[in-house]
């Protein structure tokens, strides 16, 4: 193997690496968010600055269906978003992600930071209700559920596609080979081509469960806001480095 | 979090690293090595330059780790390349197959452990110490070698043979999609006590996978088992050879 052909790898191990080189297509991928209010004191500790958290104190609780993506396969997601600003400007910081697939995990990790860890979400249409659940290392640590297709959002399927272009972020920390930091950054991206096949609002519950290697219940749940389920297509590309705390701190 | 404490974490997500800081120690840590002869072609073409094949046995190992520090219990399977770079005699970690997500990501994200998921398992089958890896669903390599039948003389030899340098080619991409990362890696486990070897005879059936392609190097003749029991401690790396600078 020469050192042109490594530098041309997309990942890890160079027989067989376990993602290959983006943007990645989703097909039918389905979301079902809670969103739902916190404590102010607890979610400024969660968000790193120079993220500031939305003044309303709103948390998502996310699961995520994706059937059919490009390099990754079939996988469920589970996770936590905070919506916050970065210099004033709208942005959602990812603050924990759970998935049953590896690659994505790596690829999620590796090239966008994206907080990912393995564990074993479903979500699924259980008699009348939308069904999300978690598990980590054999314990439960979430449940949501929303009535189904109660309601179709405002603004339809064109008002969600336009939401779903915001801005995303995550903190990526990847360690050099002595321990010290060698990627220490706010990266952002945005999806792309995003088609909207349908969107519901429901009522919903939320329930979450202690856990030290999952803390998905850190952020306590004061207020239940809604549940939002939607179909979609949509690609997601690289992106770009907000913040560099090895440079800018 | 304050920018000064971001820059203290050990590792993503922020609320719970899925790793802490090292060295890590592991406790009785199991080794079924079973070494083959196999093509050198194909050696060669898996190598990455700089480094130069060490003749054409390799190795497909299967290891319990029930106690390691930050990391939990689990399993894992790796095949490695004798090499030598600069002189010194080393071996390539081709792939590496674990059970458990925090030693995977760690692995990969510090020293460029070439780890995907898997499902590893080393047991004691009646008088058969058995490896398997199931990747996706399906078998794709199985060993199986005689149980503790003869002991080599120096145990000192078994010690300095896992304090051979581990090399590995760590690949991190950017946000952007280029490379940020893709170095040559140097690791040496450290403290190293062997708690027991047995060497014997062995077999390897290893079967063709697109993403687990242990295959690709095939098993052109067996050469024998080792089973190794040790305590050790894995340290932080070094960089042997920047692909970027």
């Amino acid at each position: 193997m020469t050192p042109e052909e490594i530098l041309k790898l997309p990942s890890m191990p160079a027989v067989a690496p376990s993602y290959p080189l983006g943007p990645y297509r989703f097909i039918n991928r389905e979301f079902m968010i809670i969103t739902y209010e916190t404590d102010p004191v607890l979610l400024r500790a969660a968000v790193p600055e120079p993220l500031v958290p939305n003044a309303d104190n709103h948390v998502l609780y996310e699961w995520i269906r994706m059937p059919d993506s490009s390099g990754f396969g079939d996988y469920t997601e589970s996770g936590i978003v905070i919506p916050c600003t970065f210099n004033g400007e709208p942005i959602n910081y990812t603050a924990q992600m759970y998935l049953d697939d590896q690659p994505p995990i790596d690829g999620g990790r590796e090239i966008w930071g994206f907080p990912k860890k393995y564990a074993l979400p479903k979500l699924e249409v259980a008699s009348d209700t939308l069904t999300g659940t978690l598990s980590y290392a054999g314990q439960s640590v979430a449940m949501g559920t929303m009535a189904y297709k109660w309601q179709e959002a405002p603004g339809g399927c064109e008002a969600q596609a336009k939401g779903m272009t915001k801005t995303s972020c995550n903190l990526k920390i990847i360690p050099d080979v002595d321990g010290s930091p060698k990627i220490c950054q706010l990266v952002a991206y945005n999806l792309e081509n995003i088609t909207v096949k349908g969107v519901w609002v429901s009522p919903a519950r939320l329930q979450l469960i202690p856990h030290v290697n999952a803390p998905v219940a850190d952020l306590p749940i004061l207020r239940i806001v809604g549940g939002k389920h939607f179909v979609s297509d949509l690609t997601l590309p690289h992106g770009r480095v907000l913040f560099d705390y090895l440079k800018d701190a | 979090m304050n920018k000064q404490d971001v820059l203290k974490l050990s590792s993503m997500p922020l609320q719970s690293p899925t790793y802490p800081t090292g060295p890590y120690k592991f406790f009785n840590r199991q080794y079924m090595i079973i070494q083959y002869r196999s093509d050198p072609a194909m050696i060669r073409k898996l190598l990455p330059e700089p480094l130069l094949p060490d003749g054409d046995v390799v190795s497909v190992q299967w290891l319990d780790l029930p106690d390691g520090e930050g990391f939990g219990a689990y399993s894992a399977a790796v095949q490695t390349i004798p090499c030598t770079l600069n002189g010194e005699k080393c071996n390539f970690l081709v792939q590496m197959y674990v059970d458990n997500c925090p030693p995977l990501a760690g692995g990969r994200e510090i020293w460029g452990y070439p780890m995907k998921y898997g499902q590893p398992k080393l047991v004691t089958a009646s008088d058969t110490l058995t490896g398997e890896l199931v990747y996706a669903g399906q078998k794709v390599a199985s060993g199986t070698m005689v149980y503790k039948h003869s002991s080599p003389d120096d145990l000192a030899e078994i010690a300095a043979m896992l304090k051979r340098t581990q090399v590995t080619l760590k690949l991190i991409p950017d946000i952007d999609g280029t490379p940020a990362i893709a170095q040559l890696v140097g690791i040496n486990f450290d403290k190293v006590v062997v708690k027991g070897a047995w060497t014997g005879r062995a077999r390897l059936e290893l079967t063709n996978a697109v993403n687990c392609p242990m295959a690709d190097l095939p098993v052109l003749e067996q050469m024998g088992g080792l089973h190794i029991v040790t305590d050790m401690t894995l340290p932080y790396g070094k960089v042997l050879h920047d692909y970027l600078a």
